[in-house]
């Protein structure tokens, strides 16, 4: 190789490496933003759904004593069979209500499951792009494409890691298609 | 007299929600936030059915269950899995782990108590 040769390998290796640590502060800065938004958007979540819980608690502890209050009032009154029928039927009507209540209060769970999924792997990409700026600047190859090989593959290995890594910790995903009660099984 | 279920689930949502409806059903509940909480909690009172998530921080699902199994008066006491788990394989190892039934979230209080019902009356 002549010394104009060797000398234009430099330039080139110093250009991809400056592109490399670009890459990595960039893409750092934008999952940072994403995993922040993720996790604002996972307390928000849960603060509405405490306070729905809350709500959907103090209405049903009402409900309940405004019915034993008109049973009471229907029997002393002797109310016509209709009425207590009406009464009874309306009983069962917000039971499943309720019902259908518990069922849709529970999705809240499954989403902060994924949420907590993604953040997980959003940490796992930015230890990948933390990677490329740390090799990009300290572990400058000074020339030829074979140091450069070597550093790449070298990101690569971390990459690599830190995906297994990821998979034996990052919580399972959640897969659920139709939006009713799931199914039952006894063994 | 009445039946105690130990309900184990990091969320607190629904441990709120699995509480209200064993409750409403006439079930004593205690409620507990992880695998290790719950173990605790089953150390401190056995109770008459368990009801346990799968992924919970720390000690998961699946390790409560043979840990639970381990312990003598554990044996013979139904444990249902609440998880949002379907796959076939995580299945067969809450069975093989000595699960009685598995449940995918959410659950219907009506059919969770049915269940309930049928296991420990």
């Amino acid at each position: 190789m002549s010394p104009h040769e060797s000398h234009s390998g430099e330039l080139m290796n110093a250009q991809v490496i400056r592109l490399l640590s670009g890459v990595s502060v960039h893409g750092d800065q934008h999952l940072a933003e994403v995993e922040r938004d993720l996790v604002q958007m996972d307390v928000l979540l849960s603060e509405a759904i405490k306070k729905l819980c809350a709500s959907f608690m103090a209405i049903h502890h009402a409900i309940d004593l405004q019915q034993e209050t008109l049973k009471g009032m229907l029997s002393a009154e002797k109310a016509a069979p209709e009425q207590a029928a009406r009464l009874e039927a309306l009983r069962e009507e917000i039971g499943q209500h309720v019902g259908a209540a518990v069922t849709g209060l529970q999705f809240q769970d499954m989403t902060s499951q994924l949420i907590g999924r993604m953040v997980q792997h959003l940490a796992g990409l930015r230890d990948v792009f933390g990677a490329l700026g740390t090799n990009g600047s300290t572990d400058l190859p000074e020339s030829g494409s074979e140091e450069m090989l070597a550093m790449l593959s070298h990101i690569s290995d971390r990459v690599g890691a830190r995906c297994t890594e990821l998979a034996g910790t990052v919580r399972s995903t959640v897969n659920q298609r139709h939006m009713e009660s799931g199914d039952i099984e006894l063994f | 007299m009445t039946k105690t279920i130990l309900a184990v689930d990091d969320s607190g949502s629904l441990r709120q929600m699995l509480s209200f409806s064993l409750k409403a059903a006439g079930y004593g509940v205690i409620e507990a936030v992880d695998g290790q909480d719950g173990l605790n909690k089953a150390k401190q009172q056995t109770v008459d059915l368990v009801l346990t998530d799968q992924n919970m921080p720390g000690m998961d699902g699946l390790s409560l269950i043979r840990a639970l199994r381990a312990m003598k008066n554990y044996q013979s006491v139904p444990i249902l899995m609440l998880t949002t788990e379907s796959g076939d394989d995580i299945k067969a190892m809450g069975r093989a782990a000595g699960a009685n039934g598995w449940l995918v979230k959410p659950f219907d209080p009506a059919r969770l108590t049915e269940v309930v019902k049928k296991l420990i009356g």
